[in-house]
């Protein structure tokens, strides 16, 4: 089953019309939130298929209409317990410097638009998840955490703390 | 929009006057690579003006001048030439080519040479 | 403004045609060396070369490569006008050749982005101090004048042209007025004495009566700089209106001044007379040897370019976007043809239809993959260069023969083997071939022969490159291998394969002195590598004494190929058909254990280790069982193994994809990309190489 929701129009807008503009989702009760400027696509879960000698977070490739996309489950990625995917998961796809990726997480919320002034500095604290907060945005009376997803895409440290 | 041919064998020429005259409103409407082919398309496009560079394998630029005259005494031709060629520019201007331009050229040149014999 | 017209697409037609050109030439000068004379057609084609290269790099505005090219078709039109027959050709190739590498090394910078400044001047002095021998050399010396710059001092004097009906119009008829316009033009608009004859043409139908000054500007080059410094005279009588003229005269191209008069009949009939007249002084341009005054032929003769082919040239970038779009219909039409929507339903109009579609994208892809095979015949031509400069250098008589030069290759695998050949015909030349004394010795014909061939084999292109040289030298490469501790095993019990291939190893030749294979400093390892990124690889077999060959397996493309479907538990996965030597169950052959308890199989008396695809990929499956299986025989390399799988599905020819970066990053062992299967689930393509790591 293929069900998509498509950010595709975003392809044409000027990259500048997209800063401050964040989607944000679910891992069981926290919400984060990552720039829309790297989503290209929002899409629900489909089969994976599985690929070797990869870190546990990746859970392998799918076929996207024809492209090859490797398929990452956030919740492993931040050292989470493996939550079994439903019709509410979704996979987030980004693209940054060329590398391609789809996120899996729990559920997907909205698109935010929210003004740097009212984003702080994560605490100084870098381990688990944390090491993947850019910083911290207060909504209404909600918090988000801004995730840096470069560090999402490229990060390998943390394999190799585990590896200790 | 004046018609332009442009005839070279090198697509680096071809390329150099085709994009210094489309910067000023002309309209190029066909190129060819030596004479045989610049005198075929005369025939197919009926431009306004012919760029003809004078050095090609084939058939060059003074024969095919003298081709193209033939088949239209009015046509405008506009010789391209390299320094040291002078006597086959003579030779093209008795047989009826407007003008010539000298490589290397500068685009302001050119455009002269062109409007003038428009 | 003058540049407008430059910019980066131009930049890539420069380089490119410049570069191709560079090709044609160097072609040129080999052949001729080679026949050992340069035809009327060679001469021509080098001509017209240096001839278009000094057109577009002056528009470049690449002063360095103009001046060179242009000194080079200096030297070429006198070898061509004079026909000088005392001729050093061997100098000249030599000089010729240094003028292509200098044009090819600023070419390199400029397509590096970095500045074109290097200098030609010791190249072009060469050039000059070659043409003046060669003059000399035919007596032709004393024509030599200095034309480049034309002394328009007083003391010129130029004769006047006496007009047609010149004798009796000494008074100027009824109605008709005398006026005189002296034309100054823009500086370095060239040839004004062409310009000037341009004017008096077009004076034509105008006027009754003309004269002008300076009077032969046909006849004379030198009038351009003469009416460059003291303008062009021109004297009319015409019915014309003054102002009329006077327009006519301000419309001149490229006129910077006018000076316009009205005459008076007498002064008119004076000026055109001849009072007050000047005298041309004959210079250079009236002997005949060929510089500016002589005799031009009016045309190149037609030389064996490719222009009249109907070729055209393409971008690569469009083409790998086509490869690419055609990759993904067949895939996409796969999607639709065999859909599981479709499962169970009788559609026989609908089969046919689809039949019909894989005709059409059948045929589609062949073109597709064909535009992108390249023939061999460059790249080889290209070690034509490198072999003679070697013989040159290292004083060996060698002979290079090429064979199927014809066989096509993709594109992308073309790029990716010139380095690896060059460094093998390098090796060759170099360790291989003995010296001249050395061969006649051992029997040998005193020139020694490298042979450069290409086939194509199956699925395959073969590259060989063989030397009748000394053949390679099996106890110092058992010592190299020790002493660098590559052994792997005892040197007794190695086959003459195994220890030809151990040149191969890195760190085999990283030794800083030149011996027998250190392939001076590069090693052979590099040569695998580099076969390796395009799905490729190299062996060598020699007979001391005789010679060495080295060949070389490249895939015909790496795009799409025949592959054998196959599964393990819920996981696909697509063998090429190319690694498969057999595949078998274990009720016909043997189960056997090694001493570690690594299971074989025994088929034939042939020992191959098991690998269990469900272990090494941990896929989880049901079929554990080896005799429930089957097993896949591969000979990779000459060393055996076997796949135990779950099923085999069947044969496809398959769009080969690649990984995602991502995953490529991580070097997945055994696996060599993905494509998509019909029901659009993804298929895992085995890399033999990963499983005997």
């Amino acid at each position: 089953m293929v069900d998509y929701v498509s950010f595709q129009g975003y392809e044409e807008e000027e990259e500048d019309t997209l800063r401050g503009k964040y989607l944000t989702f679910f891992i069981d009760n926290d919400s984060y939130g990552i720039e829309l400027r790297y989503v290209t696509e929002i899409i629900g879960i489909q089969p994976v298929t599985e690929v070797p000698e990869l870190p546990d977070y990746i859970r392998g490739i799918i076929n996207l209409r024809g492209r090859i996309i490797p398929i990452m489950d956030v919740r492993l990625r931040f050292r989470k317990p493996f939550r079994e995917y439903d019709d509410r998961t979704c996979v987030i796809i980004v693209e940054m410097s060329g590398i391609t990726m789809g996120l899996v997480v729990d559920s997907v919320a909205e698109v935010l638009s929210i003004p740097d002034e009212d984003i702080v500095e994560p605490p100084e604290i870098q381990k688990n998840h944390n090491r993947y907060v850019q910083g911290i945005a207060r909504v209404g009376d909600d918090v988000k955490l801004i995730l840096d997803c470069n560090k999402i895409l490229t990060d390998d440290e943390v394999e190799q703390l585990s590896q200790l | 929009m004046p018609r332009v041919l442009i005839v070279d064998d090198a697509a680096f020429m071809r390329m150099a006057i085709k994009n210094m005259l489309l910067n000023h409103g002309y309209e190029i409407v066909g190129e060819a690579e030596n004479g045989v082919a610049a005198v075929k398309k005369y025939l197919e496009c009926k431009p306004d003006i012919v760029t003809l560079d004078i050095t090609m394998p084939e058939m060059n630029g003074l024969e095919a001048l003298k081709a193209i005259m033939k088949i239209d005494p009015n046509a405008k031709v506009v010789m391209v030439s390299a320094m040291g060629q002078e006597n086959m520019v003579k030779e093209a201007i008795l047989s009826g080519a407007k003008s010539f331009i000298i490589k290397p050229f500068k685009e302001d040149h050119v455009i002269k040479t062109l409007q003038k014999i428009l | 403004m003058a540049d407008d017209f430059l910019n980066d697409s131009m930049l890539e037609v420069y380089i490119f045609e410049t570069s191709q050109n560079i090709e044609q030439l160097e072609n040129a000068v080999l052949e001729s060396e080679k026949t050992g004379r340069y035809s009327e057609a060679a001469i021509n084609e080098i001509f017209r070369i240096m001839h278009t290269i000094k057109g577009s790099s002056a528009m470049m505005m690449l002063g360095n490569l103009a001046e060179l090219a242009h000194k080079m078709e200096d030297l070429f039109y006198y070898i061509r006008e004079a026909q000088p027959k005392q001729v050093d050709y061997a100098a000249l190739s030599d000089l010729v050749l240094s003028g292509i590498d200098f044009i090819q090394a600023e070419l390199k910078k400029i397509q590096d982005k970095k500045p074109a400044d290097g200098d030609a001047n010791e190249l072009l002095a060469a050039i000059a101090v070659f043409l003046e021998q060669l003059k000399a050399a035919n007596g032709d010396l004393q024509q030599e004048q200095d034309t480049s710059s034309v002394q328009a001092a007083a003391g010129d004097e130029y004769a006047l042209q006496p007009t047609p009906d010149d004798e009796h119009k000494s008074r100027p008829a009824e109605g008709l007025s005398a006026y005189e316009a002296v034309l100054y033009y823009e500086e370095g608009c060239e040839m004004e004495n062409i310009r000037a004859y341009g004017v008096i043409h077009n004076l034509q139908g105008l006027v009754e009566d003309l004269y002008y000054r300076p009077a032969d500007i046909l006849e004379n080059d030198e009038t351009a700089a003469y009416i460059s410094k003291h303008g062009f005279t021109v004297g009319v009588l015409t019915d014309k209106p003054a102002d009329e003229m006077r327009r006519f005269f301000a419309d001149v191209l490229f006129l910077a001044k006018l000076e316009f008069r009205e005459l008076d009949a007498a002064t008119f009939a004076e000026r055109k007379g001849g009072a007050g007249t000047v005298r041309t002084q004959v210079k250079a341009a009236a002997a005949g040897s060929g510089e500016n005054g002589g005799k031009v032929r009016a045309q190149e003769t037609a030389v064996a370019s490719s222009s009249g082919q109907g070729m055209i040239s393409v971008n690569v970038a469009k083409l790998d976007k086509l490869m690419d779009l055609v990759g993904e219909m067949v895939i996409a039409e796969d999607m639709v043809v065999q859909n599981p929507d479709l499962n169970g339903l009788e559609l026989e109009n609908f089969r046919q239809a689809a039949r019909q579609l894989r005709k059409i994208t059948s045929e589609i892809q062949d073109l597709v993959m064909s535009v992108r095979m390249v023939p061999l015949a460059n790249t080889f031509l290209k070690m034509q260069r490198i072999v003679r400069d070697m013989s040159k250098k290292l004083q060996k008589e060698v002979r290079l023969q090429l064979i199927g030069e014809d066989t096509e290759v993709d594109k992308n695998i073309i790029e990716h083997i010139s380095d690896p050949l060059m460094h093998l015909i390098r090796n060759a030349v170099d360790h291989g071939l003995e010296t001249a004394e050395e061969r006649l010795a051992a029997g040998k014909d005193k020139t020694g022969t490298v042979t450069l061939e290409a086939r194509n084999v199956g699925n395959h292109v073969l590259i060989m490159v063989r030397d009748d040289g000394r053949g390679l030298n099996k106890e110092k490469i058992i010592s190299r291998a020790e002493k660098h501790g590559l052994l792997t095993k005892p040197a007794a019990e190695m086959t003459e394969k195994e220890i030809f291939q151990l040149i191969f190893l890195p760190g085999f030749s990283t030794s800083e002195q030149i011996t027998e294979y250190s392939g001076r400093g590069v090693g052979m390892d590099v040569v695998v590598k580099n076969l390796e990124k395009v799905g490729g690889s190299v062996s060598v077999d020699s007979v001391s004494g005789q010679g060495t060959a080295f060949t070389l397996k490249l895939p015909l493309t790496m795009a799409i190929i025949e592959g054998m479907n196959l599964t393990v538990g819920r996981a696909r996965y697509t063998i090429p058909i190319s690694a498969i030597k057999e595949s078998v169950r274990l009720e016909n052959h043997k189960l056997v254990r090694d001493t570690d308890g690594n299971e074989m199989l025994l088929v034939r008396g042939e020992c191959y280790p098991i690998i269990r695809l469900h272990e090494f990929f941990k896929v989880p499956t049901e079929v554990t069982n080896l005799a429930d299986g089957i097993f896949i025989l591969v000979d990779y390399e000459e060393k055996p193994f076997c796949l135990f799988v779950d099923d085999l599905l069947g044969q496809q020819e398959v769009v080969v994809k690649a990984l995602p970066r991502y995953i490529q990053n991580k070097r997945v062992r055994g696996i060599g990309g993905c494509t998509l299967l019909g029901d659009g689930s993804i298929s895992l393509i085995l890399d033999v190489s990963g499983f005997v790591a």
